[in-house]
């Protein structure tokens, strides 16, 4: 495989993402496996300053993606610019991040070199045969190949860690040569979701439930625990898609992440995007009937067992003990 | 307006999974099938379009017999047709072959929006959809939590990362892919469930729609897919058992020793 692989570096208000340096980790491992070389590409308006940066942070060749058509990253504006630069440079594996942009940009980028792309990997081989998944929401994982030039990868966040050594790598400008009738979509802004009333970041104990609950009036399992805890109530996201809860209580990658000292998820198989809402709370109880649940692998502390009888139990043992104090 | 929504059926949330032989798939057997939850969504926001501009909708699936269920369910809730895409050259399909059958059966209806889920909760690929707006040429976006029509052609706003949408405009025709939560599901009404049954569900064959049969299912796969396990097990964490008083109290002490919160 080997050759030229590209890190598409995000950027956010001219800034490069903490994440851009788990590709050009990636890239680099690989192009050490396979003798290659580590490159990455910024698109912007103005990208030099952040090129310069993922230059000096581990990518042998940063290429600054320069054109006004740029100045925020859309789908097609994205493609055309990588598609121009993949052929000019020669590229032979292109890295994204599982995000927003990954998604929407990837696998039209590998369509439109006639073939699909590989999204969420968690792991490669060497220089790129081999490329590993989760399916099933983390249940199951999966062995994938594909032939064909250039691979085009989506990563999820967190499996690679982030090139930390400092790199004197080399800038160059390219200049994909957009016209405006090549950008479908049209950029209008970015909007904040309204704030809610409560701040599950700042709390010390939360208690989620998940989908499995029901309804929101079983929901209330949920809550007497967390009132004898003197917490809060968490959710995974389809308790807020179906309004059981209002969405400030969702907990994961796009609800609120929080670090309590003590998380107990009921119920929530333990999808990624809920993981990386709370892996990092100091002590995690996990409750499920699955005993494969992807949760407990997060969690300190597991029971396998129906949550409707685990959790008022667990309610009536906590107000004992502190009646007891 | 046409609306076409991509519809696959799923094995459901809580099923449990075993591997089949070949290590390439799941054990279908004995396992109870739903529509994908991002599709539901899908379908609901055709539906709310038909209900606010006029629309004709169309659900289009690629899958076995037990997909004609879903099929029936989206007739049911206010789909106005269906494509089932069953004939055994369409099965075991990648991204890439899937998206080439449903690009076949959607070329001839030339419809002015596509509406897919944002992912699979099986294969959980997330980019069935967007190989398909390019195989037809026609712009998309990813992951709406709402749409409106405009004067360009529709305004979307995509779910970003920490609490975040990007809003775009996007001329028609077009292809979107909703993330849950955009909207409620409406259910089959009693009424919906009668007037589906005089609704039309065609099961075009390859030839039917142009497509050589080797350029869709297994045979126009291009990812090789082999080893599908259980992840191994990494530390985690300790699984208690006992009686429900013994595994109470056990927890009861652990948080004390551990979170300081008791
Ligand atoms: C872009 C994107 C962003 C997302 N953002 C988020 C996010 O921020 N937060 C989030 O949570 N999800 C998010 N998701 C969704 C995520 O992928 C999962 O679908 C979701 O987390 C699943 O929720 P769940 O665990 O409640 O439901 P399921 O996955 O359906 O799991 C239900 C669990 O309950 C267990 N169960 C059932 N009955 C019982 C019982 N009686 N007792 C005990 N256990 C029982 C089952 O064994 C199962 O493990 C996102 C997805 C995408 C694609
Ligand atoms: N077999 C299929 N039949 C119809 N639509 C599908 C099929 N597979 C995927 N899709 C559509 O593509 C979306 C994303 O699927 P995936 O790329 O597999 O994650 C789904 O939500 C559907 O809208």
């Amino acid at each position: 495989m080997a050759g030229r692989i590209l890190a598409v570096v995000e950027t956010e208000g001219g800034r490069v993402r903490e994440s851009a340096y788990e590709l050009v980790g990636l890239a680099r491992s690989m192009a050490e496996a396979g003798g290659g070389t580590a490159c990455a590409a910024v698109l912007g308006a103005d990208p030099a300053a952040a090129a310069r940066e993922v230059a000096s942070r581990g990518a042998d060749t940063v290429f600054a993606v320069k054109d006004p058509l740029l100045t925020h990253v859309t789908a097609d504006g994205a493609v055309a610019a990588l598609k121009a630069l993949v052929s000019a440079q020669e590229i032979g594996v292109v890295l994204f991040s599982h995000s927003p942009m990954g998604w929407d940009v990837a696998p039209r980028l590998a369509a439109a070199h006639g073939l699909p792309a590989l999204t969420e990997v968690v792991g490669v081989e060497g220089a790129g045969k081999t490329w590993t998944r989760m399916m099933f929401n983390g249940k199951l994982q999966v062995k994938m190949e594909l032939a064909g030039s250039p691979l085009v990868a989506t990563v999820q966040k967190g499996a690679f860690p982030a090139f930390e050594g400092q790199t004197a790598g080399a800038v160059e400008e390219f200049a994909p040569g957009l016209s405006a009738a090549q950008v479908r979509q049209r950029f209008v802004e970015v909007v904040a979701a309204p704030k809610g009333k409560v701040d599950l970041a700042s709390a010390e104990v939360i208690v989620s439930g998940g989908r499995s609950l029901g309804s929101a009036e079983k929901f209330g399992i949920i809550q007497e625990l967390a009132d004898a805890l003197g917490g809060q109530v968490g959710a995974s996201r389809p308790v807020t898609d179906a309004g059981w809860l209002p969405h400030e209580h969702q907990v994961g990658s796009s609800g609120v992440t929080v670090k309590p000292k003590l998380y107990i998820a009921a119920g929530i198989s333990g999808a990624i995007q809920h993981i990386v809402g709370m892996k990092q709370s100091g002590y995690i109880i996990a409750i499920n009937r699955d005993k494969e649940a992807p949760i407990f692998e997060v969690a300190d502390v597991g029971v396998v067992g129906d949550l409707f009888e685990l959790v008022p139990a667990l309610t009536k043992a906590v107000k004992e003990a502190k009646g007891k104090g | 307006m046409k609306i076409a929504v991509c519809v696959k059926q799923v094995p459901d949330s809580d099923a449990t999974l075993s591997v089949n032989a070949e290590q390439t798939w799941i054990e279908e057997a004995g396992i109870n099938f739903e529509i994908n939850e991002y599709d539901r969504y899908a379908l609901e926001e055709a539906l709310k379009l038909k209900d606010a501009h006029g629309a004709e909708v169309l659900a289009v699936s690629i899958g076995p017999d037990r997909v004609g269920q879903a099929l029936k369910t989206c007739l049911a809730t206010g789909a106005d047709r269906a494509v089932h895409l069953k004939d055994a050259a369409f099965s075991g399909g990648d991204p890439w072959s899937n998206a080439t059958a449903l690009a076949a059966a959607l070329r001839p209806e030339n419809p002015d929006l596509i509406l897919c889920g944002l992912q699979a909760d099986d294969d959980n690929l997330a980019q069935t959809p967007v190989i398909l707006a390019e195989m037809l040429g026609v712009p998309h976006a990813t992951g709406a939590m709402k749409i409106d029509r405009s004067d360009a052609g529709l305004r979307v706003e995509r779910e970003l990362e920490g609490d975040r949408r990007e809003v775009v405009d996007l001329p028609l025709p077009a292809l979107i892919t909703v993330q849950t939560g955009i909207n409620e599901p409406r259910y089959a009404s009693i009424k919906g469930i009668m007037a589906a049954k005089k609704k039309e569900i065609a099961t075009p064959a390859p030839s039917d729609l142009g497509v050589e049969p080797s350029a869709v299912g297994r045979a126009g796969a291009k990812i090789t897919f082999s080893g599908l396990s259980h992840p191994e097990k990494k530390e985690g964490g300790e699984i208690l058992s006992g009686s429900l008083e013994e595994i109470t109290a056990e927890l009861v002490k652990r948080i004390r020793e551990n979170t300081g919160v008791l």
